[in-house]
């Protein structure tokens, strides 16, 4: 699993160094995803020591929030006076966002089968 | 026996919060299968409100915390490089259905973000707030980074992009019947698009096309908002 852990250390410092270079805004680790993904799609697949790296990563996911998600409790005040406006939008906003990309994605199918 | 040492040790060893944090991922996850895998009882949950409830209780500040458990945190980097591989694992197809996908792809986006800031206006929201739920539809890594680089406040935002991926998987199919959505690949794609991981683990149950076209969505979806986001928070605001 060492070289799947070191190919995913390299392409996050690959993004990171791109991103000061170029000074851009985007995250240093998307980068380093986007390059990853470059890197599979030149090599037509991945090997056996990264897709351990990364089925390791990806089933513990949630658990690497949680020191973030805890700084929760520096925001109890912003959330007990938003709490309405927070939760009205985060139901309206998703109810609208998923009924529109459906419906979108739907119609666009649709017409690209006629189309053809 | 030196009590006082022993106590002076626990409280200010990093392994102290490592251990209790760690064990309570573990518990959540058994409580979740214990219960066939319920949206509400994901593992991050109940290991949240474990560890809130000892941090609380035991008047721990967020920066003592953090720095025990910063070794977590680090992986946070080579996690979102780690999405590269299902993105490339469904990339197939986006071959079929590749003007649907792109053009659904930027118009949601660009839609939800926009559609999130208007309603936080109109509840006169503070910009804090607002900035934090910009991220919501991100999977939970890339919101992380992407809300630390437009200075908004992580912690929220991962609050929202969790309850985000929750209403998605429980309104979802609702939605999907209100609307008459005819194709699995376009409930499967929404579904990814706006509640990203838990909205994939829905759509894994609607079929296996729904769940590919899922995990592709969240992939092109949210290195889609990492680049355009920054841009438009700038530009805007």
């Amino acid at each position: 699993m060492l070289k799947g852990i070191i190919t995913l250390l390299v392409f996050q410092f690959l993004g990171e160094c791109f991103v000061k270079l170029f000074s851009l805004l985007i995250p240093g680790p998307v980068i380093g995803m986007i390059f990853l993904l470059i890197f599979l799609i030149l090599r037509k697949g991945s090997f056996p020591s990264l897709d351990t790296a990364i089925a390791t990563h990806l089933k513990y996911l949630p658990l690497i929030f949680i020191p973030t998600a805890m700084g929760i409790i520096t925001q109890f005040d912003i959330i007990a006076k938003e709490f309405w406006a927070i939760l009205t939008s985060l139901v309206i906003g998703t109810i609208l966002a998923l009924a529109f990309s459906s419906k979108l994605m739907d119609y666009l199918i649709v017409k690209q089968e006629e189309e053809s | 026996m030196n009590f006082d040492a022993l106590i002076e040790y626990i409280n200010n060893t990093p392994l102290t919060w490592l251990i209790l944090t760690l064990l309570s991922y573990k518990i959540g996850i058994i409580i979740y299968t214990r219960f066939n895998k319920h949206t509400l009882l994901q593992p991050i949950i109940i290991s949240y409100i474990i560890i809130l409830s000892a941090v609380l209780l035991t008047d721990t500040s967020y920066k003592d915390y953090f720095e025990s458990v910063e070794i977590i945190n680090f992986f946070l980097g080579p996690a979102t490089v780690s999405l590269a591989l299902p993105l490339y694992n469904n990339l197939k197809h986006i071959k079929t259905l590749f003007i649907p996908i792109v053009i659904t792809l930027c118009i949601t986006v660009l839609f939800s973000i926009i559609i999130t800031i208007v309603l936080l206006l109109l509840f006169d929201a503070q910009l804090a707030t607002i900035l934090s739920m910009t991220t919501k539809s991100v999977t939970a890594s890339i919101a992380i980074i992407t809300s630390e680089q437009i200075g908004a406040i992580p912690s929220l935002a991962i609050g929202f992009v969790i309850i985000t991926g929750i209403l998605g998987a429980i309104l979802g199919t609702p939605i999907f019947k209100l609307m008459k959505i005819k194709h699995d690949s376009s409930k499967g794609f929404a579904l990814g698009i706006i509640s990203h991981a838990i909205g994939t683990a829905r759509a894994i149950e609607i079929s296996e096309k729904a769940a590919a076209f899922s995990a592709l969505a969240m992939g092109i979806g949210g290195i889609f908002t990492a680049i355009v986001l920054p841009l438009i928070i700038i530009y805007f605001l």
